[in-house]
């Protein structure tokens, strides 16, 4: 029996409920399908999180747009310092204050002065920021913003030419700290680079390597521009920004520092001990063109990392705190660092030029003994300790003169002009190899490169690069000494001849660069044969 | 309906032997297979392919395929990505990198042979099934066309001849297993100009992969693909670039294919063992709950029956002693009025007597009782 | 009820059985096209998209709503719920001929359909649940073969067989059962082997539960829904009992689905919480998911319980058609919607209009014997000759 009242009820609920769903479903459909922005890239954000120091953060992180601000702040013809505080040492790099008393103050500062001038501007009409508290306090996978900050390095180039605007004044940028007058003075002929002192993070009153060069740089720039002369820039994007940073304008070919660097060094393989004995059974010393070595790199920071003193200063032979506990042996021949000497002459092979035959030649960890030679051809530290240190730069000086440098291959008559593959001629015809082209090319390519020249030390190393597995040899073995032409699983990485000279040619192609022959035109290198 | 004990043990042991034909369970155990020893397989190094098909034209051949819409020397081919189709067991597919212009990188796509195939997992006619020698291979006789092996296989790789009315079939690599059998290798391997396909057992070519990655560290990617993926399988990759560029997926996991379904299949004897428990248990209970109500019912009305009888019974008797009674008292008062009236009667008599007696002479009075 | 079936003014050409026989009709070519040209010809299947709407309403829709069979008859003789008695017979004829369609759908998807007995007489692929499916559904066809044959035994007068068959009721009920409960779950559980293909808010190695749990609901509501129908068209079919029972079946059935939805829903959120898949709520696939969670689960839970309550059997019904609805949008979501979601819309799926025909026709076909079964044999009344079971 149907009760008419409880029908209608009933029907009324169901309903409702019904129009909840659609709107719900619809609503979430809306927005789910809402299609994802791309994010922003910009150079200028700064997180606030300066509250860090005080301990954990309520709120996230508030990401901070420098250059926006320093716009809209220039369009009402205004500077830095509506934000900064200018003190006797400069502009204060902090927001409205020089220094972080308390949690509550700071905060108060950042609330205070950010909403005020928010609404300020607001009121006068003009594009302004938030005011709620989570419009500036936002969750980082909502903010759609990336950081394509990038770090300015002052390599040479840059370096020369702040040499050059300042007079060879070093004493504006160069410092040293003296802990007991708790001052900053001037000491000639130990510059060095600020992040040998300034670090990632403030220790104490040594400030961070970010403030440091902020204050360092932006001040003098600032206080040229007042003078109405050139000067670098004052804002993040200047430096920061991967474009702007790429129009920065380069010196090509810098004058040497005037540093007092010697010339050529001869590496002590140990560091000058307490006693005579401690120097027994020690690699023998490797003379280093320390001149040359200066124009291989942009920056003396890719070796001298932490100071410009010796290697052995701080990586002792069995580890110490200053050295981070990198052992000597391991500064030196690391593979993945450049400030190593092996780690870095490693990258060269992966050069265009030379990585035809370089990328096929594997890794050897440890490296061969033979190669040790190349560098360690001093005296042993032994023998070297009773010299005085003009006996050391002598000595060095001529075991470089006497390097021995292979800056070539064998005589061109003796190098074979055209090579006929012909061991597998079916579907193709023979190939006629350019070989002495080729040879001769890389001959070139070695000729120019000392370091090539040092390591390649026979003139058959060369062709090494192609004649592998055997020794050096002035009628090298033919590919089809050692590959055969039927594929044996058991020597599953040895190729068969095709796969050999595919392989090969190919791979070399490949690393160097080497658009024609296309790998897949077989034509390009043999002839189809019509009745294959 | 009830059942009967006999009937119902009889069910159970039944249901129970059925439970017991069967392999173990894999479910549960810590089993893990690590291939048929000696199973063979193919390293494909992708940093030496070419990208010149000439693996799709040797496999093609092979198997006797019908040629192509675009011959195999055409190139043009890689500009869109492939997978393989009714008449291609393989392709091979380019990838740009990062978008970086020439920065071409080739990889050839086929049957991956897994170690546990999905495939032969879900094909229920076993129509494909795992050698010892290491080829998955199908048995185009007994397949039915259900097609399930195409939404099994992770690697997206059977495909379906749809345009055969009535004879299609399932087409995948079979990693030339009639040449394996003759001592021959696979059509591609023996074709790649560049051996970027390496041929041999399983574990040697892992072997082989590890010693290219230390030898080469800046060449590859540390990870050899299929070491472990979906449990392992017999085609094996190794690369210069992330594998996810190259459209090969690294969210797989390594749990091989038939552990998916194990926990599934494994509770089928337990539903045949405990259902008809479970649900005889249910309709006993119900057939009690009504034998119960009926017996509670006819509790109930034979004992309303009873009390009715007793109270007829006592109404019976009841009336029966009233009328007794009254029967009684009709019989006193009939009885009474008998009397009366013969006394009366006798009275008159009596009465009469003496009249008769006063109309005769002196007659001596000889009843000298008054009456 | 007299005993002569009632002479019911039923037209040769009515509306229905044009409608039908053109659908027949054309059912009928596009057989003859599957088999000529074969699947490419008549479907939009392609290698990344082996199963279509054949596999996914045909078999899994089909089955699921044909599971009403078996939740009748348990109802009634296993639970004792003799006041339903009326409804198992429409239940068993619908399970029937809904499981019979099925296998006649299998011959339209299935490459070679003779081969279909192969697993059992050939190769049997015990590792694949597909097996289990199969072996389980051609036994349950079997059982709901006998299950339905009293109906037409008396329709043919075989009385002994009849009461033979009849004593079966009680095993062949629980056999029924257990068949369903594996070959429910077992459908589910085909997708355990695609966890790369499936979207995560429907993949879960809870599938065989949830596909049992809704082939519980589907056939509630299918039962209220069908007896819905066949109170319209067949009224004049039905005995007095049928009659008098109309809103019985629909308040009891519905308070049991109210239940079985609440409960459904409960373990579906589990499952998501089980796989910390919230965050996938958040996007276009997860707000399907919660229209179907909310719309089609939860909505008619409530409603089915508010009808109960307020006897409303109109509500009760209407619920029944929408719950059947979302047995459907369930199914399609798993086999069509969630299945390769990762690919590039170019190679999704959409049912060729020739596949649809084909499902129509295979449908049709269902309707016209239930009409034939139905006007003809005691369905929807009892027999007389024979005394209630």
């Amino acid at each position: 029996m149907m009760h008419k009242g409880s029908k209608t009820r009933s029907g009324r609920v169901s309903t409702a409920a019904v129009l909840a769903l659609i709107f719900f479903a619809f609503g979430s459909l809306v927005r789910a399908s809402a299609p994802p922005q791309e994010p922003e890239q910009r150079a200028d954000i700064i997180m606030i999180d300066d509250l860090k120091a005080f301990g954990d953060l309520e709120r996230p992180a508030v990401p901070f747009l420098h250059s926006k601000h320093t716009e809209a702040v220039e369009k009402q013809n205004q500077d830095c310092k509506t934000c900064h505080i200018e003190t006797e040492k400069g502009l204060s790099y902090k927001f409205k204050r020089t220094a972080d008393a308390d949690k509550a103050t700071a905060m108060q500062i950042y609330h205070d002065e950010c909403i005020a001038c928010h609404k300020s501007t607001a009121e006068s009409g003009r594009e302004a920021g938030p005011v709620a508290c989570g419009d500036c306090h936002r969750q980082n996978d909502k903010m759609n913003l990336v950081s394509n900050w990038q770090a300015i390095d002052l390599d040479s180039s840059l370096h020369y030419r702040h040499v050059k605007a300042n007079d060879k004044k070093c004493e504006l940028c160069h410092h040293e700290y003296d802990k007991d007058a708790k001052k900053l003075f001037y000491a000639k002929g130990k510059e060095g680079a600020c992040v040998y002192c300034h670090q990632a993070q403030s220790v104490e009153n040594r400030i961070s390597n970010r403030l440091a060069s902020h204050q360092a740089c932006i001040t003098c720039h600032r206080q040229r521009l007042a003078q109405n002369r050139s000067a670098g820039p004052v804002n993040c994007l200047g430096c920061h920004d991967p474009v702007e940073q790429q129009m920065i304008e380069k010196v090509t070919d810098v004058p040497r520092l005037e540093r007092n660097q010697p010339d050529v060094v001869l590496v002590k393989s140990a560091h000058q001990p307490s006693t005579p004995n401690d120097l027994m059974g020690r690699m023998q010393s490797v003379p280093f063109d320390h001149k040359a070595h200066e124009r291989y790199n942009n920056s003396c920071k890719v070796c001298h990392h932490a100071a410009l003193d010796a290697c052995v200063s701080c990586h002792s032979l069995e580890g110490q705190k200053e050295g981070n506990f990198i052992k000597l042996e391991r500064a030196m021949h690391i593979l993945d660092k450049n400030a190593s000497c092996v780690g870095c002459h490693s990258r060269q092979q992966a050069a265009a030029e030379c990585a035809g035959c370089h990328k096929s030649i594997p890794q050897q960890v440890p490296m061969p003994e033979d190669t040790c030679r190349v560098c360690h051809r001093g005296l042993v530290p032994r023998d070297l300790a009773p010299l005085d240190a003009d006996m050391r730069t002598m000595i060095a000086g001529e075991l470089l003169q006497s390097r021995p440098r292979v800056s070539g291959t064998y005589a061109e008559e003796d190098i074979p002009e055209k090579v006929a593959i012909k061991t597998l001629v079916d579907q193709f015809d023979a190939v006629s190899l350019p070989h002495r082209k080729i040879v001769l090319k890389l001959a070139q390519n070695i000729k120019e490169n000392p370091l090539a020249g040092y390591f390649h030390r026979d003139p058959g190393t060369l062709c090494q690069g192609c004649h592998h597995r055997s020794p050096e040899s002035l009628k090298p073995p033919a590919c089809n000494s050692c590959h055969g032409t039927v594929r044996e699983i058991k020597e599953a990485d040895k190729p068969i001849l095709t796969a050999a000279y595919h392989q090969q040619c190919m791979s070399c192609h490949q690393a160097m660069g080497i658009q024609k022959p296309d790998s897949r035109d077989c034509t390009a290198c043999h002839k189809k044969r019509i009745n294959g | 309906m009830s059942i009967s004990r006999r009937k119902f043990l009889g069910w159970m042991s039944a249901a129970g032997t059925a439970t017991l034909i069967g392999r173990r369970s894999q479910a549960a155990t810590t089993h893990h297979f690590e291939g048929y020893p000696g199973s063979m397989g193919v390293l494909h190094d992708i940093t030496r392919c070419i990208g010149c098909r000439r693996c799709e034209a040797a496999c093609n051949k092979v198997n006797e395929l019908p040629p192509p819409e675009k011959p195999f020397d055409d190139l043009s081919v890689l500009d869109k990505q492939r997978r393989t189709h009714a008449g291609a067991y393989t392709v091979v597919n380019r990838h740009e990198i990062d978008g970086v212009a020439g920065s071409a990188v080739f990889n050839k796509k086929q049957c991956n042979h897994c170690l546990e195939p999905a495939c032969a997992s879900v094909c229920f006619v076993r129509a494909f099934s795992k050698t010892p020698k290491g080829p998955v291979i199908y048995n185009e006789s007994v397949c039915v066309g259900c097609r399930y092996c195409m939404i099994a296989c992770p690697f997206e790789i059977p495909a379906y001849t749809y345009d055969d009315p009535l004879t299609p079939r399932v087409t995948k690599c079979t990693m030339c297993y009639p040449r394996l059998q003759k001592g021959l290798l696979p059509g591609c391997v023996d074709s790649c100009p560049t051996e970027a396909l390496v041929f041999g057992q399983r574990d040697h070519l892992i072997k082989l992969a590890r010693q290219r990655i230390e030898k080469y560290p800046d060449k590859y990617i540390d990870h050899i693909y299929g070491e472990r993926e979906m449990g392992g399988t017999s085609w094996l990759y190794i690369s210069g670039v992330p594998f996810e560029s190259l459209g090969m997926r690294m969210d797989l996991g390594v749990t091989p294919a038939p552990d998916l379904t194990a926990g599934a299949l494994g509770a089928v004897p337990m539903v045949v063992g405990l259902w008809p428990v479970l649900l005889t248990g249910i309709y006993a209970v119900s057939q009690r709950k009504e034998k119960i109500a009926a017996e509670e019912q006819a509790a109930a009305v034979s004992q309303a029956v009873t009390q009715a009888e007793a109270e007829a019974s006592a109404k019976l008797a009841a009336a029966k002693q009233k009328a007794e009674t009254e029967k009684q008292a009709a019989i006193e008062k009939e009885v009474k009025k008998a009397l009366a009236e013969a006394v009366k009667a006798q009275e008159e008599a009596a009465k009469a007597r003496q009249v008769e007696a006063e109309a005769e002479p002196k007659a001596p009075a000889t009843d000298p009782e008054p009456n | 009820m007299s005993d002569t079936v009632a002479k019911v003014d039923r037209h040769l050409f009515s509306p229905f059985n044009i409608v039908a026989g053109l659908i027949v009709i054309m059912g009928g070519v596009l057989t003859v096209l599957r088999f000529k040209g074969g699947l490419a010809t008549v479907t939009n299947l392609s290698d990344y998209n082996p199963w279509g709407i054949w596999i996914g309403f045909d078999l899994l829709v089909g089955v699921a709503l044909a599971a009403g069979g078996y939740v009748t008859s348990a109802a009634v003789y296993l639970f004792g719920m003799k006041k339903l008695h009326g409804a198992v017979r429409p239940a068993i004829l619908t399970g029937f001929l809904g499981y019979a369609l099925v296998v006649l759908a299998l011959h339209y998807d299935v490459g070679r359909p003779w081969r279909l007995p192969y697993p059992f007489i050939m190769q049997s692929g015990t590792t694949s649940l597909l097996f289990e499916v199969a072996a389980c559904v051609a036994l349950y066809l079997t059982v709901l073969f006998v299950e339905f044959s009293p109906a037409a035994l008396e329709w043919l007068g075989l009385k002994r067989a009849r009461s033979l068959v009849v004593k079966l009721t009680i095993l062949l009920t629980i056999f029924g059962v257990v068949l369903s409960t594996l070959h429910q779950s077992s459908l589910g559980a085909l997708f355990l082997i695609a966890p790369s293909k499936l979207h995560p808010l429907w993949y879960s190695s809870y599938l065989p539960v949830y596909f049992f749990i809704t082939s519980i609901i589907a056939g509630l509501s299918m039962v209220i829904f069908e007896g819905s129908l066949s109170h319209r068209y067949f009224a004049d079919k039905m005995d007095a009992q049928h009659l008098a029972e109309k809103d019985t079946l629909a308040l009891s059935f519905g308070k049991a689905a109210a239940f079985v939805l609440a409960g459904y829903f409960m373990i579906k959120m589990i499952g998501v919480a089980a796989s910390d898949n919230w965050h996938y709520l958040a996007t276009g696939y997860g707000a399907w998911f919660l229209v179907e969670m909310l719309g089609f689960v939860a909505l008619p839970a409530f409603l089915y319980a508010v009808g109960v309550r307020e006897r409303n059997v109109k509500l009760i019904r209407v619920t029944a058609a929408w719950t059947v609805l979302g047995i459907i949008v369930n199914r399609f979501n798993i086999c069509l919607v969630a299945f390769n979601y990762r690919l590039p819309s170019a190679e999704r799926y959409f049912p060729h209009w020739m596949e649809i025909g084909i499902s129509v026709f295979i449908v049709t076909v269902g309707l016209i014997l239930f009409k034939f079964i139905v006007t003809r044999m005691p369905i929807l009344y009892e027999h007389p000759d024979y005394e209630s079971h």
